[in-house]
C-alpha cells in the first residue's frame, strides 16, 4: 500500500495510482480497466484516483478492451470497469453477472441517448427538426453534397451494430428513399459536422449523448415518435443475413444506460470500495464535460481526474460515506 | 457510437463505397466570408459571390481563367486564410472537403488555415482516414500509361517529367498512405492556379504552388488526413 496523500492536485497525481505505461513494478492492490473512448478514460482515472484517495489503496489504471476487461473481472486480474453500456453489452452482463455471478454491475446507470441530429442550418434554415421532415425531398435536397439531387446522411461507422439499425430506421421511416445513407468512421462523420458548421451548411447525422459534439456545436436533436418495444422489431444479425430488410423500427431508440461494474472478489475483499462504486452517480452533463476535456481540449486523463477530484470533494465524500 | 464499446480496436479507413453520379454539386461557400447563408450558395456548379453586383455567379473554367487574368489570384474564398474551426481533431490534422473545395489544416484555439483546392471532376468517391506517408519538393511526374497512349503531349514524359514550373504536380507533393501502403492519391501543387475552386478534368487534390509550399512547411510526415464523405472525389494518379 502506498502512502496516502491528500490535498492538492499535484499531490493527488503523486498518490497511489499507477498506469500501465509507467511499468508493472509491484502488483497494485486493485486494477481499474480503462476503455479507449474518452469518457471511459476520464471515469477510469477518476475512479482509480478516488479509490486511492479515499481508501489508501494502490490502484493501477490499465488500458484494455471490453472483452479483456470482462475476462479479467471474471478471473481476478481486473477489479473495476468504469463504463459498461447496456443494452449494448447485455450478452456479457448475462454471462458474467447473471449466470456466473463473478461480476457485479452497479444499479445506478448514466442515461445515454441515441438518435438523429441536425446542424443549426439544417434545423433553422432548412426546417429539419423532426424525423418526419426527412421524408420531404425538397428539404433533404438541401443536404446534397455530391450533385445527385439527393441529400446524404451519415449513419455511423461500418463496425457499429447501431449503423445497421439506423439503416432499418431509415427504411422504416421511409427517408432511405430520398437520402443516401453514408457509413464512415466517426472521425470522418464528426469532421464533416465541423466543416458543415464552419461553412454554415446543413447536415443531418446519427448521433449519441453524452458526446462532446453537443458542447462543440449547437446541435439540434430531431424529434421522433417515442420508443415502443412493440414496434422495435430488430432481427438479430447473427440469425439472418437479410436482417436489415426483415427488421422494422419506425420509432426512437430506447434509452441506454452505462454502469460501473466490479469483480465479485472486490465486493468480498473490499466491501467499502464496492459500496463506493455503487454510489457513483456521474450525470450526463459531467460525462459530456469529460469527453470534451479529453477529446477537444486534449487534457491528460490523469491530470484531468486529479483536478476533478480536487474540485468535487463533496461528491467523493458522499460516495465514500459508510 | 455506443456499440463501438464492444470492439477492442478502431476499424481502418473505408474506401470506395460511393461512386459519384451525375454532375458534382459544388456549394460556392462563402457564408463565412460574406456573411451570407450558405443555402443560397448551393447550386449545380461552383458559385462565387460577386460583391459588386451582390449576386451569386457560376464559376466555371472560363470565368476562372478570366478572373485570374484580371486579378492575378483566385477569388477571395479560395485564398489561404485563417478561419474559425471548432473540432475535436488535434492541430496538424488535415481535413479535405472536396465538395466545398477547401482543405483545412487544424490550428490551436479552434481555428484552421483554410486553403482553396481543385478536385477531380468524377471518378473515385470515398471517405476515410489516411496519412501523409511522404512528401517531395518539385516532384517528378510520370504520366499513367493510358494517358501516354491517349495524349500525344504526354508521350515525351513517359519516363518521367522532371520537377519544375510546368510540371503538373507543382512545387510540392504530399503522398497519402493508408497504413504503410501508398494510396496513389496526392495533394500537390499546380502550374494552373486558376483551376483552384473547380472540378478539373484530372488531378488529385491540387493547390496553388504558394499554398502547397505553405502547407508542406507546416505539416509533418505522418499527419492525419481526413477525407470527408461529401462529394469526396479524388483521382488516381494525376
Amino acid at each position: 500500500m502506498r502512502i496516502f496523500l491528500q490535498g492538492l492536485t499535484g499531490s493527488l497525481l503523486a498518490a497511489g495510482v499507477a498506469t500501465a505505461a509507467s511499468g508493472p513494478a509491484l502488483a497494485a492492490d486493485l486494477v481499474v480497466a480503462m476503455p479507449n473512448w474518452p469518457s471511459g478514460q476520464a471515469s477510469a482515472n477518476i475512479i482509480g484516483l478516488g479509490i486511492a484517495y479515499k481508501f489508501g489503496l494502490d490502484v493501477e489504471v490499465r488500458e484494455m478492451g471490453t472483452l479483456t476487461a470482462f475476462s479479467g473481472l471474471d478471473h481476478g486480474q481486473v477489479d473495476v470497469h468504469p463504463e459498461v453500456w447496456r443494452p449494448n453489452l447485455d450478452n456479457l452482463v448475462k454471462k458474467y453477472a447473471d449466470d456466473k455471478g463473478s461480476v457485479t454491475v452497479s444499479l445506478r446507470g448514466v442515461p445515454a441517448w441515441q438518435g438523429l441530429c441536425a446542424t443549426p442550418e439544417a434545423a433553422e434554415t432548412v426546417g429539419i427538426r423532426d424525423v418526419k421532415d426527412l421524408n420531404d425531398p425538397e428539404k433533404t435536397a438541401a443536404l446534397d453534397t455530391d450533385g445527385d439531387g439527393k441529400g446524404e446522411l451519415w449513419i455511423g461507422a461500418p463496425t457499429w451494430s447501431s449503423t445497421g439499425i439506423e439503416r432499418v430506421r431509415a427504411n422504416s421511416y421511409g427517408y432511405a428513399e430520398n437520402l443516401t445513407l453514408v457509413e464512415a468512421e466517426e472521425e470522418v462523420g464528426m469532421a464533416a459536422v465541423d466543416a458543415a458548421v464552419a461553412t454554415g451548411r446543413p447536415m443531418v447525422f446519427a448521433c449519441y449523448a453524452p458526446h462532446h459534439v453537443f458542447k462543440l456545436h449547437d446541435i439540434v436533436r430531431l424529434e421522433e415518435p417515442e420508443h415502443d418495444d412493440a414496434k422495435w422489431k430488430i432481427v438479430a444479425p447473427a440469425d439472418d443475413p437479410l436482417w436489415i430488410q426483415k427488421s422494422s423500427a419506425p420509432v426512437a431508440w430506447d434509452i441506454a444506460h452505462f454502469h460501473v461494474a466490479y469483480a465479485g472478489a472486490l465486493a468480498e475483499d473490499h466491501p467499502d470500495v464496492a459500496a463506493f462504486l455503487e454510489k457513483i452517480d456521474f450525470t450526463p452533463a459531467e460525462v459530456t464535460d469529460m469527453t470534451y476535456a479529453l477529446q477537444v481540449d486534449r487534457r491528460d486523463p490523469k491530470e484531468y481526474a486529479a483536478e476533478w477530484i480536487a474540485s468535487h470533494a463533496d461528491r467523493l465524500n458522499e460516495w465514500a460515506k459508510p | 457510437m455506443t456499440d463501438q464499446r464492444m470492439h477492442d480496436s478502431v476499424s481502418p479507413g473505408r474506401r470506395g463505397s460511393r461512386r459519384l453520379t451525375g454532375k458534382r454539386l459544388v456549394a460556392g461557400m462563402l457564408a463565412a466570408v460574406f456573411g451570407l447563408g450558405a443555402i443560397a450558395a448551393i447550386a449545380a456548379e461552383t458559385q462565387v459571390f460577386d460583391p459588386k453586383t451582390r449576386e451569386w455567379v457560376s464559376y466555371d473554367r472560363k470565368k476562372a481563367l478570366k478572373y485570374y487574368a484580371r486579378n492575378n489570384q483566385v477569388p477571395e474564398a479560395f485564398r489561404r486564410q485563417i478561419v474559425p474551426f471548432r473540432t475535436a481533431e488535434k492541430p496538424g490534422t488535415i481535413i479535405i472537403d472536396g465538395n466545398m473545395h477547401y482543405l483545412y489544416l487544424v490550428q490551436p484555439g479552434h481555428k484552421a488555415i483554410r486553403y482553396g483546392i481543385g478536385v477531380g471532376r468524377e471518378g473515385f468517391g470515398w471517405a476515410g482516414i489516411v496519412r501523409v506517408g511522404r512528401t517531395a519538393e518539385w516532384p517528378t511526374w510520370t504520366p499513367p500509361a493510358e494517358m501516354v497512349a491517349r495524349d500525344p503531349s504526354a508521350r515525351p514524359w513517359a519516363n518521367g517529367m522532371p520537377g519544375g514550373p510546368d510540371n503538373p504536380l507543382g512545387a510540392r507533393a504530399l503522398y497519402l498512405y493508408e497504413g504503410d501502403r501508398d494510396t496513389i492519391y496526392r495533394i500537390h501543387g499546380t502550374p494552373e492556379p486558376w483551376t483552384i475552386g473547380l472540378d478539373v478534368s484530372s488531378g488529385c487534390i491540387r493547390m496553388n504552388n504558394d499554398d502547397i509550399v505553405d502547407l508542406h512547411s507546416r505539416i509533418d510526415v505522418g499527419a492525419k488526413v481526413i477525407v470527408l464523405m461529401q462529394g469526396a472525389a479524388l483521382y488516381k494518379g494525376v
